[in-house]
């Protein structure tokens, strides 16, 4: 059974799974990146304060539940 | 008795007798005829909008024969992490906006630094100031003032490093707890200024810059991007340099302004930092909110941590992104930790950037989780030596995907504290205190955020028919003693004095590419670099040797104190004067050459190797004023085969004398980005008569990847000595701190405070 990975909605990056995808995307500092984050009502910097100062994943976490439904998927 | 003639054995530097006598010559010396003194005119306001600049004024005054601003310069950005171009972030004049007290905006040359400066005063820039943010924690928030355009929430760079099941661990833990930190900067203040002097040759299209730098590679290519050069036309050369300590990695204006000076009037121009723009305008040791979590068994056994890390970067990006993954890095550090997670985000501010500083990003990190180490053994009742034994890291650990280690001989340093501890502080008096730490620290990085292409360290050696040997290294003495270190393991490998070595260091044209000195790299890679080149050369030697010794002799052949000969018989051989004139007369009249070149492969992703040590701290503090004094400090190191004993033992008083001044009373206040105390009368250096009386023991190991076995003894020690004093406080007064910097003033508060419960 093929695997399914997810593609960035915003650059090439393909990760095997949505957290993965997550963390890369939280490592983008360019506009494209937070701009897509602001279509799905997500605010750069919570998730970021989030991931930085809180122990835990909640950033990534966050981010990677709307991913999974949003990013592409690749078999 | 040692097998080596030359290493190992303390030694003088090669070049101490000029630098004692005055002879040698420091960029901040140097004169070339016909040359312009350089000046730069920097911005009042922390963030600015540049609405205009005059400087028709400037221009006409008597002696001045170049004014640029930013208009005038080739427009190429620069900065070391080129391998991700929109990190090169620093221009080389402001050509739209200010983003920091100090940032450069216009320069002038004239026939004297005086003209220079009254013609600064000449120049007249129109600004629209801009709301500003000096805070990481405001800097990251949506509605904060964006500081460079293309990074929105003024994010610089993030890091996340993983591995095990960190929130599983933490269910299982035993024992839990949570610190929080605030860490702040410090200048590395070195002895010569920042300074350069740049030579433009019209006619050919070539630059030359002397600079005192700690890597003339990088500032080559720092060079090339900002000027649109190639860099094959632009050499740099390295004269002595009196001190780096970190500072001096990342191109910076003096070096770009003057060649760009030099452009324009074809004259060597010369730029020198006064000591004011040397603490404001250069780059000082990341200051950063450090959350710590640690979950251990009730034996001490740690089984899970994890790390948050922000930065206040400054304006540009200098080492700082590196700096932030090796604080994650060294947050588990020397100990074995199955299951770690680490955040970590890199701020831009309107201040002056933060970069790398003498054991960058190990210090801050070690302070925290050192500190938080002894309140964990106290609370489980532990032996704070104890908890430290049993986490240690040995031999053939590896942390996931970051690092595997060859040699380590952490327990062994942590035994000889122990013994010596013991021994020496039997009899404590009151209000006094012993604080112990354990510390790693890598032989030079892996990473390659430079792009660069070539190897990491490269070396040439050519021996001439009289015996005597020319070595080409460009690794960079920036006083730390590389250049004696280069030419001992050379005379080693080729079985001859130190006095038969001619140094070729440091220069862009003449030497093959070292990437410099930072993080603790030049023994580790130039020295197998130059270690390789010798031996290059010292295979030709051999081959003439086995030749005159007869075709069937197939035994091995040594090479030392000036003769070749039979490994097993070593009255049979030849003198090495005699072998050198037979293989140039065999090879045609060519000299023997050597080419030696090191780049680590298979060694993870942070080094190729880790030193390791342990230290105690024994303090008295003095109730009534809160002024704390460091009595003595013993420190056991495992920096693999010593090259050097009297480098290394200089290298670790220094780091010593380097981590007291963060721990106790180097800062930077700041005011509106403002820094407050930028001279040697305001900012307090940890000075010789401060320091301790310290006992030194070198604990012997082989690494299979260093020359010779050789690890790193330049930077490590000064990451284990403020938590050390930090913990020896509390032993001795039972008050904790969140933070560096204990100066009387927040030692009599904490006690005062404690007194109150």
């Amino acid at each position: 059974m093929a695997n399914t990975n997810y593609r960035c909605p915003c650059c090439r990056k393909i990760s095997s799974n949505h957290h993965d995808l997550a963390r890369h995307f939280l490592g983008q500092t360019d506009k494209k990146h937070k701009d897509w984050l602001k279509t799905q009502r997500l605010s750069y910097a919570q998730l970021i304060t989030w991931q930085v100062t809180e122990f835990g994943n909640k950033g990534y976490d966050t981010l990677a539940e709307v991913l999974e439904k949003e990013a592409p998927k690749v078999e | 008795m040692s097998e080596y003639s030359v290493i190992g054995k303390p030694t003088t530097n090669v070049d101490g007798a000029a630098k004692v006598t005055g002879e040698a010559v420091y960029t901040f010396d140097m004169t070339l005829p016909n040359m312009l003194y350089g000046r730069l005119l920097r911005s009042p306001h922390p963030h600015a909008r540049i609405i205009s600049i005059d400087t028709s004024e400037a221009e006409k005054l008597p002696g001045v024969k170049a004014v640029i601003t930013g208009k005038d310069t080739p427009g190429g950005k620069y900065g070391l992490w080129r391998r991700f171009r929109e990190l090169t972030d620093q221009e080389v004049l402001a050509t739209t906006k200010v983003r920091f007290i100090g940032d450069p905006v216009a320069a002038v040359a004239a026939i004297s630094e005086e003209i220079s400066e009254k013609a600064l005063d000449l120049i007249n820039v129109e600004y629209e100031p801009l709301p500003a943010v000096f805070e990481p924690m405001e800097a990251i928030k949506d509605d904060a003032p964006v500081i460079h355009e293309d990074f929105p929430n003024n994010i610089n760079n993030t890091r996340h490093i993983e591995w095990g099941n960190v929130d599983d661990a933490f269910k299982k833990a035993d024992y839990v707890r949570e610190d929080r930190f605030n860490l702040l900067s410090q200048h590395p203040a070195p002895m010569e200024v920042h300074s350069s002097v740049a030579s433009y040759d019209k006619g050919s299209g070539r630059l030359t810059v002397w600079s005192s730098t700690q890597s003339p590679y990088f500032l080559q290519l720092g060079l090339a991007d900002a000027l649109k050069m190639r860099e094959g036309n632009i050499r740099v050369i390295k004269p002595h340099v009196g001190g780096g300590f970190g500072n001096k990695n990342s191109t910076m204006p003096d070096s770009v302004n003057a060649a760009v000076l030099s452009m324009k009037t074809g004259r060597p121009v010369k730029i020198v930092f006064n000591r004011e723009e040397e603490f404001t305008t250069t780059e000082h040791r990341t200051a950063m909110h450090l959350a710590i979590k640690i979950g251990l068994k009730k034996d001490g056994t740690i089984m899970a941590k994890e790390a948050k890390i922000i930065t206040d970067g400054g304006a540009y990006t200098g080492l700082g992104a590196t700096t932030l993954y090796l604080a994650g890095t060294y947050l588990t550090f020397p100990y074995k930790t199955p299951n770690y997670r680490y955040d970590g985000v890199r701020t831009y501010t309107n201040k002056m950037w933060a970069s790398s500083v003498r054991s960058f990003g190990a210090t801050p990190a070690v302070y925290a989780s050192e500190t938080q180490m002894d309140r964990a053994a106290h609370d489980l009742g532990i032996d704070p030596i104890e908890i430290r034994r049993k986490n240690a890291m040995t031999s053939g650990y590896e942390a996931p995907g970051q690092y595997k280690l060859e040699s380590c001989g952490l327990l062994q340093c942590i035994d000889k504290v122990e013994e010596r501890v013991k021994e020496k502080w039997t009899d404590l008096s009151k209000d006094e205190g012993v604080g112990i730490t354990a510390f790693a620290y890598m032989c030079g990085g892996i990473f390659n955020w430079i792009d660069t292409p070539y190897a990491f360290s490269g070396a040439m050696v050519k021996i001439n028919v009289d015996g005597t040997v020319d070595l080409f290294t460009q690794a960079a003495d920036i006083g730390q003693g590389t250049n004696t270190v280069s030419v001992m393991i050379c005379a080693e490998e080729l079985g001859i004095g130190i006095e038969d070595i001619r140094l070729h260091p440091a220069d862009t044209a003449t030497t093959l590419t070292d990437l410099g000195a930072w993080a603790s790299r030049e023994t580790m890679m130039n020295g197998n670099a130059v270690k390789a080149a010798a031996g290059e050369a010292k295979k030709i030697l051999i081959e003439v040797a086995r030749i005159k010794l007869g075709e069937n002799i197939v035994y091995d052949l040594e090479v030392k104190d000036k003769r070749i000969y039979l490994a097993l018989r070593p009255e049979r051989g030849f003198s090495y004067y005699d072998i050198v004139k037979d293989a140039i007369k065999r090879n045609d009249g060519e000299p023997i050459i050597g080419i030696g070149h090191y780049t680590p492969h298979g060694k993870g992703m942070v080094s190729p190797a880790f030193a390791f040590g342990s230290m105690g701290v024994r303090v008295k503090v003095d109730r009534e004023t809160g002024q704390v004094e460091v009595k003595d400090i013993i420190t056991a190191h495992d920096c693999g085969q010593i090259i050097n004993p009297l480098g290394a033992r200089g290298q670790v008083e220094g780091s010593i004398q380097l981590g007291l001044g963060w721990g106790l009373c180097e800062d930077l206040p700041t005011d509106n980005g403002m820094i407050l105390n930028p001279s040697f009368v305001d900012y307090k250096l940890f000075r010789t008569r401060d320091m301790p009386q310290i006992e030194l023991y070198d604990v012997p190991t082989y690494d299979p990847e260093g020359p010779y076995g050789a690890k790193e003894s330049a930077e490590g020690t000064v990451a284990p000595t403020s938590p050390a004093v930090a913990n020896a406080i509390y032993n001795a007064v039972g008050v904790e701190f969140d933070g560096n910097v204990l100066k009387p003033e927040k030692v009599l508060k904490a006690l005062k405070e404690k007194e109150a419960q």
